[in-house]
């Protein structure tokens, strides 16, 4: 009984993704050589800029890291599986776009962005939830984050003036917001097969989440420091434009919401040492 | 309608819940994160008051809530506005 519903559920999914893929295909193919305006580089754009474009093709340089955890989590849904392979390869396009801008623009030389590669990749980026519902829940928030970061940085490049930096984060910010809406769609499925549980685990990856640049990228706390100021990004701006949307696209009430971190509440209060409790282990 | 004080120590009392440990308010203007409360612990607090008051704060009214103070100020509003 429990094999053929979750065979079910992998038939929606592999719907989902087969409706993302064919709007990917169709709609929103883009190459990071021949679609960014190069010749539009501003040089004499504030560091401030450059710098968050340094910071944003560091995170987006785990890449080995994220597809690697990503798609075992979920290899036994097709539907997801598959849509990991996508994402990797989207997503290799940002931070091939983002070095191509650093080098291009005479900003960081080969050398510096190459240390910075070997130094990056002397940290591994682990998993920060281990089961397919949590990740997808996690991809959810971190995409919609993600989304709502590079729209900001891209509003600042156009304000400097700088054509082919805006045209990166317009491309990138697209396909960041189509990941969000599939991980959406997949929870709202989650959602009718066990509403209960996939509000407890939204609950324990709000209450857990952190951006993936968080420890491994070489001084993020300043990086990101500059990142808020420059795109004003604060707490008001991810309740207003990330978990709010978010939660609301999934029909989930704060009311849920609140309830389920109560409950992780209880189950901590009763652990033998008073510890959050993953609900993903009870 | 309970007075000011008493939202206030109705605050601190859901938020020593919610953060598992004494809560100590020394000053209104102290900014809610610095208690050691996160967004979706800020969401339970709310929630809770709003329960325990009989009223309803729309989200786009808890962006720009950083203070006890300034939640305090709007749970008073809305209290004002059943």
């Amino acid at each position: 009984m429990a094999v053929e519903r979750d065979t079910r559920l992998a038939q929606k999914v592999y719907q989902q993704y087969l409706t993302f893929f064919d709007k990917a295909e169709r709609e929103r193919r883009w190459h990071p050589i021949h679609d960014i305006p190069w010749e539009k580089i501003n040089r004499e754009l504030p560091e401030a800029l450059v710098l968050n474009a340094e910071t944003f093709c560091c995170v987006e340089s785990y890449l080995p890291d994220y597809v690697a955890g990503g798609i075992n989590v979920v290899r036994k849904s097709f539907g997801q599986a598959w849509f990991s392979a996508n994402w990797g390869y989207e997503e290799s396009k940002h931070s091939i776009a983002l070095m191509e801008y650093l080098m291009r623009s005479g900003r960081r030389s080969p050398e510096h962005m190459f240390d910075l590669q070997a130094q990056l990749m002397e940290k591994e980026w682990r998993l920060p939830f281990t089961t397919a519902r949590q990740m997808t829940v996690y991809g959810c928030f971190q995409e919609q984050a993600t989304f709502v970061i590079y729209c900001r940085q891209e509003a600042a490049a156009s304000q400097a003036g700088d054509e082919a930096l805006r045209t990166i984060f317009r491309l990138n910010a697209r396909d960041e917001i189509a990941h969000a809406r599939f991980y959406e769609d997949v929870i709202k499925l989650l959602l009718e097969e066990d509403r209960e549980a996939t509000v407890l685990d939204i609950a324990w990856v709000a209450k857990h989440f952190e951006m993936p640049g968080v420890g491994i990228v070489p001084d993020y706390e300043s990086r990101v420091q500059v990142m808020r100021d420059v795109g004003h990004i604060d707490r008001d701006l991810f309740l207003q434009k990330v978990y709010f949307p978010v939660l609301k696209y999934l029909g989930v009430t704060r009311e849920e919401l609140v309830a389920a971190a109560g409950q992780l509440r209880k189950m901590a209060s009763a652990s033998a040492n008073g510890a959050p409790v993953n609900p993903a282990t009870v | 309608m309970k007075s000011r004080a008493e939202l206030l120590q109705t605050f601190q009392q859901l938020a020593t819940r919610v953060a598992e440990r004494p809560i100590e308010l020394t000053s209104e203007a102290m900014a809610i994160s610095a208690l050691g409360i996160d967004s979706l612990g800020m969401l339970e607090i709310i929630g809770e008051m709003e329960r325990e008051l009989s009223i309803r704060i729309p989200d786009d009214q808890l962006v720009g809530i950083n203070t006890v103070g300034q939640l305090v100020d709007l749970v008073e509003r809305r209290l004002g506005a059943g």
